[in-house]
Parts: C-alpha cells; sequence; structure tokens
C-alpha cells in the first residue's frame, strides 16, 4: 500500500481542514472564547461583535438580505429540524422529494408518524432530477411547506431550485432548500433564487468544523420556536425571545464553530469557489470515464452537468459496496463512503437496495494523481471479479 | 428484509440477524461455522479460511471489537482483496459472517 492516504469521501465530510482554519480556531477561540452576549465586561461584547460579524459573513455569502435572520445551528440536520418542525403543525401538508436526505425524511416521517401532517414526495427522472412541474402538482390547499435537497449526495445533481421557488411563489408555499451539499461548492444566492429559507453545514465544502451550520432565512418568513432557553436577553421573562435570530438559537452558541465556519469562509472566498469547482469537475469526469470503461464497473450517477456535483456512485459486479470500500482502504489507502448514504429512497429507484453503492466524492484538496490512483486500484479490484 | 429470528444450526438454537449474523459472538461453534459455509455452498473450510477465522476471533474477544480493516490485514498476512476471494461471500457476509461475530453495521 502507497504512504499517502487519499481521501475521496469529501461529500461527508472536508478532510483535512485547512491549517489556516484549525490554527486560526485556536488562536481566535483562546483569545475571545467567552460567552458571547451575556456579560458587560469588553470582552463579551467583542465575542458578540465576532458573532455579529459571522452572521453578515454567511448572509453575504448567501446573498441573504437580513444577518438576523442567520441563525447558527450545529449542522444542516439540526437546521432542518429547526425550519420543519418550526413552520408545519397539525393537518398541514408538506411535498418534498424522493432525493432527500433522512436529514428531512425523519423529521417529516416522525411528524407524519404523530399523526400531525401528511406528505407527498415527488420522483426524480432518469437524470436525477425533479421537475418543478411534478412539485406543483403535488401541492395542495393544506400545503405548508415544500422541502428540496439542492444537491444530492447520492447522485450528484443539483436541482432546479429557482424554477421550484418560483412556482412556491405563485402557490403561496415557502421553500425550504437543503444545501448541505452545495453551500461552499456552488453558488447558493438565496435572493436570486428566491427561497424562504436554507439550511447549510459548515463542515463540508465551507471547510469549517463539523458541529457548525445554520439556517438561514427571508425577512417575512415566521418560523416558531421549537426549543427553549436562555438567550441572554429579556431574561425576566418565561417566554423565549422572539426577536430573530435568538427565536431559533436557545443556550450559549458554539463559539468555537462559529469562529471555524467564519474562517472557512474567508477561504473559500478567498480562493474562488468556482475555479475550484471547475477543477474538481474536471477530476470527477476523468474518474467517471474511467471508471465507466472498466469491466464489471457499473457508474450509477448520471452524467454530471457543470454545475452538479464532483461525486459519483459505482458498483462492482459481485461484490458488497462495504467490501469494495474495505478494499481500497486497507490495500490502497483509499477512502470512501459505502452504503445507502442515507438516502433511502434514491438507492430503492436505482435499485440499490440493500447494499447501496460505493461513493467518490472529490474535495478542494484532491488532484489528478488522487483520481488516477482510484482508477488504478479499481481497474485491480475489477480484474479480480 | 427477514428480520432477526431463531433458527437451529449445528443442533443449536441460534439467534440470527436479518442478514444472517449471529447475534451473540458466543453461540459460535466450528460446527456452526461449518453449517453456515454449507449453507453458503462451500465444500467445507480450507486451512486459510480457518486462519482467517480464528484471527477473528480471537482478535474479538482479546480487543472486545472487530479488527479495523488494516488490523486484518496485519494479522492474515494477506490483502483485503485476496481475502474477498477467499470466501465465496466476500469480506462482510463471507469470513466475518461465518467467523461468528457481530453485524459490522455502518450508517447505510
Amino acid at each position: 500500500m502507497e504512504d499517502r492516504l487519499v481521501y475521496l469521501d469529501n461529500s461527508a465530510t472536508s478532510f483535512p481542514k485547512p491549517r489556516e482554519v484549525l490554527e486560526g480556531m485556536v488562536e481566535t477561540y483562546a483569545r475571545l472564547g467567552v460567552s458571547p452576549g451575556r456579560g458587560a465586561y469588553d470582552l463579551a461584547g467583542e465575542a458578540s461583535e465576532y458573532v455579529a460579524e459571522a452572521r453578515a459573513a454567511v448572509a453575504g455569502f448567501f446573498d441573504a438580505p437580513d444577518p438576523e435572520r442567520v441563525v447558527f445551528a450545529a449542522n444542516a440536520t439540526d437546521a432542518l429540524n429547526l425550519a420543519i418542525q418550526g413552520l408545519v403543525g397539525p393537518g398541514d401538508h408538506v411535498v418534498s422529494t424522493r432525493l432527500e436526505h433522512n436529514s428531512v425524511l425523519r423529521p417529516l416521517f416522525h411528524l407524519k408518524e404523530r399523526g400531525w401532517i401528511e406528505y407527498d414526495l415527488v420522483p426524480f427522472d432518469s437524470h436525477g432530477r425533479v421537475a418543478a412541474g411534478d412539485i406543483d402538482g403535488a401541492i395542495r390547499p393544506n400545503t405548508r411547506l415544500v422541502v428540496l435537497c439542492h444537491g444530492s449526495q447520492v447522485l450528484g445533481t443539483v436541482q432546479p431550485a429557482a424554477e421550484v421557488a418560483r412556482v412556491c411563489a405563485r402557490r403561496g408555499v415557502p421553500l425550504l432548500l437543503d444545501a448541505a451539499q452545495t453551500a461552499g461548492q456552488v453558488p447558493v444566492d438565496m435572493e436570486r433564487l428566491g427561497v424562504s429559507a436554507m439550511a447549510f453545514t459548515g463542515h463540508k465544502a465551507l471547510l469549517g468544523p463539523s458541529g457548525s451550520g445554520g439556517l438561514v432565512l427571508a425577512p417575512d418568513l415566521e418560523v416558531r420556536s421549537t426549543r427553549f432557553g436562555g438567550t441572554g436577553i429579556d431574561s425576566h421573562s418565561l417566554r423565549h425571545t422572539q426577536a430573530f435570530p435568538h427565536r431559533l438559537e436557545a443556550g450559549t452558541l458554539n463559539m468555537l464553530g462559529v469562529i471555524g465556519l467564519r474562517l472557512g469562509l474567508d477561504i473559500v472566498l478567498r480562493t474562488g469557489m468556482e475555479g475550484r469547482h471547475r477543477l474538481e469537475m474536471t477530476l470527477i469526469r476523468r474518474l467517471r470515464e474511467g471508471l465507466s470503461a472498466l469491466p464489471h464497473v457499473t457508474v450509477h450517477s448520471p452524467e454530471p452537468n457543470d454545475d452538479d456535483l464532483p461525486l459519483l456512485i459505482c458498483n462492482v459486479e459481485g461484490m458488497i459496496p462495504e467490501d469494495v470500500g474495505a478494499i481500497l482502504d486497507a490495500d490502497y489507502g483509499i477512502m470512501v463512503r459505502t452504503g445507502l448514504h442515507c438516502a433511502p429512497f434514491v438507492c430503492a429507484d436505482l435499485g440499490d437496495c440493500p447494499n447501496g453503492s460505493v461513493r467518490f466524492s472529490l474535495g478542494y484538496r484532491n488532484t489528478e494523481e488522487d483520481v488516477d490512483r482510484a482508477l488504478e486500484a479499481m481497474a485491480e479490484i475489477a480484474r479480480s471479479v | 428484509m427477514p428480520r432477526e429470528r431463531y433458527r437451529t444450526v449445528a443442533g443449536r438454537e441460534i439467534l440470527f440477524d436479518s442478514e444472517g449474523f449471529l447475534w451473540q459472538a458466543e453461540d459460535w461453534s466450528e460446527d456452526v461455522a461449518e453449517q453456515l459455509a454449507a449453507e453458503a455452498g462451500m465444500a467445507g473450510l480450507s486451512f486459510t479460511q480457518w486462519k482467517v477465522i480464528r484471527f477473528l476471533r480471537d482478535f474479538y474477544f482479546e480487543n472486545g471489537r472487530s479488527p479495523l480493516n488494516r488490523k486484518i490485514v496485519e494479522g492474515v498476512g494477506m490483502s483485503l482483496l485476496e481475502l474477498e476471494r477467499l470466501f465465496p461471500d466476500g469480506i462482510k457476509y463471507g469470513a466475518r459472517r461465518l467467523a461468528g461475530l457481530p453485524n459490522p453495521k455502518k450508517c447505510m
């Protein structure tokens, strides 16, 4: 096995994080790691200012008009839970898609199981895309929310969010965009797209640490609090603060995560998201072409567009994905994801159940050499079939 | 997918999970491994296959967990690709299952 490990699981999380993020987190947290907004001393004020600047940076990055409507959360799943549970109630209907991650499917199922809501999941086509017209057709008079996976972590396809947003605007239903895979990878401009709410995570293409992320809301969207506690303001009242962002934040913020998120954002902005994405798409096409030429290997992801994600899934005939992943790891030093990728309906619709597929997902550190190493390894595995 | 169930293997009533893994590693015996191998269409277990099975079990009981990928390579002295080919059902459903170790469930 070669000494250098090749990390191709960037859709799960980017790794390793830039040293600038890690060292900057330690330095800033050592200097400002007090409880922001909860003390009369200057350092608490400076920490609050840092957090406010981080909210502004996130709002600017996602083309959102109001930094006060940037709510920090633990990750995209946490943010999606905040939005879904805060937007729907008993008797409501939700429209989503069969592309979704369990971060959407499970909250919806939970609410349905409690007897609160009903939902419909619209299908994706053979190119891995959802049609805005299908979402239009699924909206009922009592539909209170549409949830759309912006970029599929299984297929790599980016969905027509602007088209879906136009449908939602016409039907008067808010659109919640799950940007876990797209934030920091391709532009996610809330105002241009016209989405009402957007959930993101900091630890993938934004290059921040795990435990960071958030929910960004349009100015007119009302989301109920679903967890309650200290906010540092209005402490005399037993009612949870209703002003944003505190309405959806309870307890001391993950200051270290906010610092890392802001540092990651800075790097993404400085190094240029578009150039990096172009390079990663060139690499994924090289990988796709190489894998497609191998006997006994089937690539399931559709041919990517330029604005899709740099990932693909495949299977090796006669081998379960988990074994392929173990072999890539132990024998070739290549780390990939295997299984259902937390998207059970996508795998079911592709016919990949129960074992799923092998996913290669590229990130900011990958090179042509990494792709060629993966191709050589897969060629040897395929030859053994 | 079938749920976990009891069935009689090598004269013992044993609980298996939905993927055919033993629920309790302690329920395993060489006779159980041989019967599971026969059910998988194998005509007995070779010396090398037994070596792999014994390594997996020894590691599990010494460390309280299954070995990581690279520990298997070190322990059995062969690549995982060779191990995959050694058992008709591969690493997970072949070697690990016949060794009677708990199902190595990952986030699927």
